[in-house]
């Protein structure tokens, strides 16, 4: 029993130990989509075939919204060095602040986020409220 | 009897290898790890160890009453039997083969190993990234008809411990194609990028442990294609890091979505394939390769009447 604690202690040393490493060296990057071309890729990525119709990109390249000829709402955000994507539904939760949208999906863990959209802020916060209901 | 845990001892191997890796990534491609990332399959490694070590126990004494069922009989000294043990390994890995493509293709067994791929990062903490809930899934059934033909648990055990330590220098995008030989025969870091992939081409392929034939024999193989990006990672990506929901997500989807469904779908809910729906509403890997395909077919006249032609 006591060689398994010692074996636990050890090992859990270490996974903290690699992650602080990974972290000082820097591991991980900033991704940002710098281009409409790019945010068409990762949309096609999270969702095979996706055609986005239309697009709003957060200035500071953290996520993008899309919406195609569907009409389904692509909400594609930054995960770590990665992206992750949800399709909005009716349970969407949207709060608009001058150039800044606020979005909430059905999924709670996926978290909330705040694009800075500009002008386009107030026509997607319109339209994403009519999904809503 | 052999008293011997091959895993254990290569655990300083594990984390040696892991940091010679992100000093590679450090110098040459630091999106290669993300200390989040890192930092949560790391802890589902460690979790595992200790699921492993409370489930353990009840597998084992299952098995050893199994034993006494064996139709070939390797003797009191069975571990003197050296030709038993290349044997058991090989054996032993077409049960990985089938176990790894159950826990693909059943909902019930994907819920425990969709663990090993929800990291977006393919790497050496990737290879770590194993499950706290594999004993809830019957992936030790495929054990016994190896226990039946004679072999001890204990050799099976060790055996298995060596396909794991196999499987883990596989999981890197350092290594790009080892030589042709090796590459037909053996699992390789190429023919495992191929099946951790969300690529449509490559979804629920390559699921070999050691031994890449497996996959060429029972037509599940696909080899790395170079002009395509790969994506790491499952179809609905997780979009979180927290440990206890990176575990238990599945579960919760699936036993949600049996509670939600009419009663004569239920079931089809645990056994069929991950994307499954009663009403159509998702996507299995079937369908979205199906889907893939069919824009690929569309795609590719388009450009050959675009492309100029020579003159023959």
């Amino acid at each position: 029993m006591s060689a398994l604690a010692i074996q636990l202690a050890g090992s859990l040393i270490a996974i903290l130990a690699l992650a602080w490493i990974a972290h000082r060296l820097g591991l991980g990057g900033d991704a940002r989509i710098r281009s409409e071309g790019e945010a068409r890729a990762l949309a096609d990525e999270a969702i095979s075939g996706f055609e986005p119709v239309e697009i709003a990109l957060d200035k500071a390249g953290m996520g993008a919204l899309y919406r195609d000829a569907r009409g389904r709402v692509l909400l594609l955000r930054r995960h770590g060095s990665h992206w992750a994507s949800r399709l909005l539904d009716s349970h969407a939760h949207t709060r608009l602040d001058r150039g800044f949208l606020t979005l909430a999906t059905a999924d709670r863990r996926f978290g909330s986020v705040t694009f800075d959209l500009g002008d386009k802020a107030a026509i997607w916060a319109a339209s994403l409220r009519r999904i809503a209901g | 009897m052999p008293d011997f845990d091959p895993t254990t001892f290569a655990i300083p191997l594990f984390v040696a290898l892991v940091l010679a890796e992100m000093l590679w990534a450090w110098k040459t491609s630091p999106h290669a790890y993300e200390p989040r990332d890192t930092l949560t399959s790391l802890a589902f490694g460690l979790g595992s160890t200790v699921a492993g070590a409370l489930a353990g126990g009840a597998f084992l004494a299952l098995f050893m009453w199994a034993y006494q069922f064996r139709i070939f009989d390797f003797g009191p000294q069975w571990w003197t039997v050296w030709w038993a043990w290349p044997l058991c390994f090989v054996l032993d890995d077409l049960k990985y083969y089938w176990v790894h493509r159950f826990g693909h293709r059943v909902r019930w067994f994907w819920a425990s190993h969709v663990n090993h791929h929800s990291s977006q990062h393919y790497n050496l903490s990737t290879a770590l990234r194993q499950t706290w809930t594999g004993f809830l899934t019957l992936g030790f059934v495929f054990a016994l008809p190896l226990v039946l033909l004679g072999f001890h648990p204990v050799m099976i055990a060790i055996c298995g411990g060596f396909n794991l330590i196999y499987q883990f220098w596989i999981h890197t995008e350092a290594i790009r194609k080892m030589p042709r030989w090796f590459e037909a025969a053996m699992n390789t870091p190429s023919h495992h990028r191929v099946h951790h992939a969300t690529n449509p081409r490559y979804l629920d392929r390559n699921y070999a442990g050691v031994f890449i034939v497996w996959d060429r024999l029972f037509g599940t193989f696909e080899p790395e294609s170079d002009g395509e990006r790969i994506r790491y990672g499952i179809v609905r990506q997780l979009g979180t890091f927290n440990l206890i929901w990176s575990v238990f997500h599945e579960w919760v989807g699936m036993l949600g979505d049996i509670w939600r469904s009419p009663w004569r779908h239920k079931l089809s809910y645990l056994l069929r394939e991950p994307g499954w729906s009663h009403d159509g509403s998702r996507e299995t890997s079937a369908i979205i390769r199906a889907r893939w395909e069919e824009r690929r077919q569309q795609v590719a006249p388009e450009n050959a009447i675009a492309e100029p032609r020579e003159a023959a």
